[in-house]
């Protein structure tokens, strides 16, 4: 009897215990997209298991959403009230959440944790602030574009791989290599982003930009109109059907030896690195004397405003860009310097060249309106791709962006 | 008789709420955006009368899109029920196999509408797709394509696409009218020495008159409101040269975070499927009216 009664108060007790770390437990929902098939999720998971086990008061529930279909499922939960706590953002749609007040200003919380632009990329941490406020930490990043080429190709016409990083070397390249059904250099115009990230890079080399300190814009500028005009020339060494290629499109004829070069992020050494292709790779391409510019892209995360539990919230953001996890949980490039340069040893072929572009790359415009403003990008680059004057369509860009408020 | 009425309404109600709810709420709710200013931005809906219309009208954008919209429905239409028709002519015939025939013929209308898009994105691709290869190897053209990358084909090649997948639809229902065609009116006219030919146009096409009537406006409503084909084949461009009603809406909305002027295209989508729906009750009422007076 004593026995029973001494279990039932231990157990009594044990039930209490368990029930008040559950009731002090916060859970937080963190949502990420998937770009690739790299097995990405469950190395995740096991970083997000490696949280909770630090800290045992918050419960993590992971939901990761195909890339093409997470703008609209996180849009949608924004508008419907349902908004996660954590979500990794495209840099480009930061400028809106954060002007729609959707997600929370973290400048207090970075500038405590001693987390500043000099941990990061500093284009990637740039496209987090607004308005001198910072709406998100760099997560994870690449630049567009490295100059992929086939070697093979390369060397049959004798062209030094070197020369692809001018304008005038690219070009003559191109020509040459672009007979016997084979093309010189694969440029795409659909409607998508990629488009727009490298027509920016050869505007951005060539010393442009798509807006001026004022926010004005500046695709009107000499700089611009003549990478403008650069691409359309590069444009007669591409396969047929520019204006609904995508960068994608380009990797089954890259593969099968059709195209000597290609423009990706570094994102596609993975892919390259399975074929039996012997390539290589040069960062972007610049006038003679001038170093490319790249443009960045990547994702940062971001605390929704709606969010109960911020500080929590705020604890594995930390977590996420921490140097020892931080490239254990991406399949882009980390977003944190030191996590990137262990990452980029290990997983890429030539870390050293990777490096010198991301620090030398430029964000795209931060604008609350970026997607519009793309858009009309596009139609200038689609304009230019179809044989249309570039300054025309330069200057039909510049009525549409200077019009968004 | 009052028994009858409140069961009738009881049994009604529950297709009714959900009606509302899922259908009308989110219309009217459209209805009344389009007279607001909203976005992502401006959550909060400013009244804005006519603005947003008039801002939508005056875009150039937005007469491409009507005259998109016309072609690709028409084109569609008239192509999806000619070809569905010959189809259910040839497979109403004894052929041998023809259970099997009827499966492969209806394969494009079973395949979900994202992977027929991706389909026809591989074989119309310019250097590797298979119908640039067929038409290069018979001498038909001289040089690739870009069948979705020229503002002068693109239209065409999606209506293509979107006929090979909707042709199945319109074959079934001409199949089941056709099997229906009184047999002794066919044989008759046969006895009178009439041919195949006149036998088609003088006996079987009036006994199916009306379904054809309602076949045609049913395929118009769901062809306006084709989303995926065009989406996956060409995002509405090169430009706007694909774009149609439902692509313009979505990528206003969700490309651009502009709901008060996606809902504004959509009210037209609206007047326009309100047309299109009542034309569809008129003439099934005909039909039915027809039918109860035979």
């Amino acid at each position: 009897m004593k026995r029973s009664l001494l279990t039932a108060v231990t157990m009594g007790a044990m039930l209490l215990g368990t029930s008040s770390v559950l009731a002090q437990q916060v859970t937080l929902q963190f949502w990420d997209n998937q770009q690739t098939e790299s097995g990405l999720s469950d190395v995740q998971k096991a970083a997000v298991e490696r949280f909770m086990k630090e800290n045992p008061d918050i419960k993590i529930e992971v939901t990761t959403v195909p890339y093409p279909e997470y703008q609209q499922r996180l849009l949608t939960a924004v508008q419907g009230g349902n908004a996660p706590d954590i979500a990794t953002l495209d840099q480009i749609w930061v400028g809106a959440f954060a002007k729609a007040g959707a997600v929370a200003d973290l400048t207090e919380q970075a500038g405590a944790a001693a987390l500043a632009r000099d941990n990061f990329f500093g284009g990637a941490w740039d496209s987090a602030v607004l308005g001198g406020k910072l709406y998100g930490i760099p997560f994870n990043v690449d630049v567009w574009q490295f100059s992929y080429y086939n070697k093979a190709l390369l060397d049959a016409a004798k062209i030094d791989p070197a020369s692809l990083s001018t304008f005038d070397g690219l070009k003559a390249a191109a020509e040459k290599l672009t007979t016997n059904g084979k093309f010189g250099v694969g440029l795409f115009g659909h409607k998508g982003e990629d488009t727009v990230v490298v027509g920016d890079s050869f505007i951005f080399s060539n010393g442009g930009k798509v807006l001026n300190d004022d926010g004005s814009c500046g695709l009107t500028e000499a700089p611009a109109v003549e990478a403008l005009t650069y691409l359309q020339q590069l444009s007669k060494f591409a396969p047929g059907g520019i204006l609904n290629a995508s960068s994608g499109d380009m990797r089954e004829l890259f593969l099968n030896g059709s195209l000597a070069i290609e423009f990706w992020p570094a994102l596609e050494q993975p892919t390259l690195q399975k074929s039996k292709l012997d390539w290589g790779f040069v960062s972007g391409t610049a006038p003679e004397g001038k170093t490319p510019v790249g443009t960045f892209g990547g994702w940062n995360l971001a605390i929704f405003e709606s969010s109960p539990n911020k500080d929590a919230a705020w604890k594995f953001i930390q977590f996420m860009v921490r140097e020892d996890v931080n490239g254990d949980v991406v399949d882009l490039i980390p977003a944190n310097k030191k996590a990137a340069t262990a990452f980029l040893e290990k997983n890429r072929k030539d870390p050293k060249v990777i490096m010198a572009h991301l620090e030398n790359a430029k964000a795209r415009p931060l604008s609350p309106r970026y997607l519009e403003l793309a858009d009309a990008q596009i139609a200038m680059f689609q304009e230019i791709y179809a044989g249309g004057d570039p300054a025309a369509a330069a200057a039909k860009a510049c009525e549409a962006i200077n019009a968004l408020d | 008789m009052r028994k009858d009425r409140r069961l009738h309404w009881l049994l009604l109600a529950p297709a009714l709420i959900l009606m509302a709810v899922m259908l009308y709420y989110p219309m009217f709710g459209t209805v009344y955006e389009s007279f607001h200013e909203t976005s992502f931005l401006s959550p909060d809906p400013k009244f804005a009368g006519l603005a947003l219309y008039r801002r939508i009208v005056a875009d150039r954008t937005f007469a491409e899109v009507v005259v998109n919209s016309i072609v690709w429905t028409f084109g569609v239409v008239l192509l999806q029920n000619i070809l569905g028709f010959l189809t259910a002519l040839l497979l109403n015939q004894n052929l041998p196999m023809q259970g099997v025939l009827r499966a492969i013929v209806l394969l494009p209308f079973i395949l979900p509408g994202v992977v027929a898009a991706i389909l026809w994105r591989f074989m119309y691709d310019p250097q590797l797709g298979l119908v640039n290869s067929l038409l290069l190897q018979t001498g038909l053209i001289e040089n690739s394509v870009a069948w979705l990358a020229d503002s002068r084909m693109a239209m065409a090649s999606v209506i293509v696409a979107a006929v090979w997948k909707g042709f199945p639809f319109s074959m079934l229902i001409y199949l089941a009218a056709l099997q229906n065609v009184d047999q002794s009116q066919i044989e008759a006219a046969t006895l009178d020495g009439a041919g195949p030919t006149r036998r088609l146009l003088d006996v079987t096409l009036p006994a199916i008159r009306d379904v054809i009537v309602v076949n045609v406006v049913l395929t118009l409503i769901l062809t306006f409101n084709y989303f995926d084909i065009i989406w996956v084949l060409t995002r509405g461009g090169p430009q706007s040269a694909t774009h149609i009603f439902p692509t313009k809406i979505y990528e206003t909305g969700f490309g651009q975070f502009r709901f008060g002027e996606a809902a504004t295209y959509g009210v037209f989508s609206i007047l326009v499927l309100a047309v299109l729906v009542a034309l569809y009750a008129i003439v099934q009422g005909r039909a039915n009216r027809r039918r109860g007076v035979a």
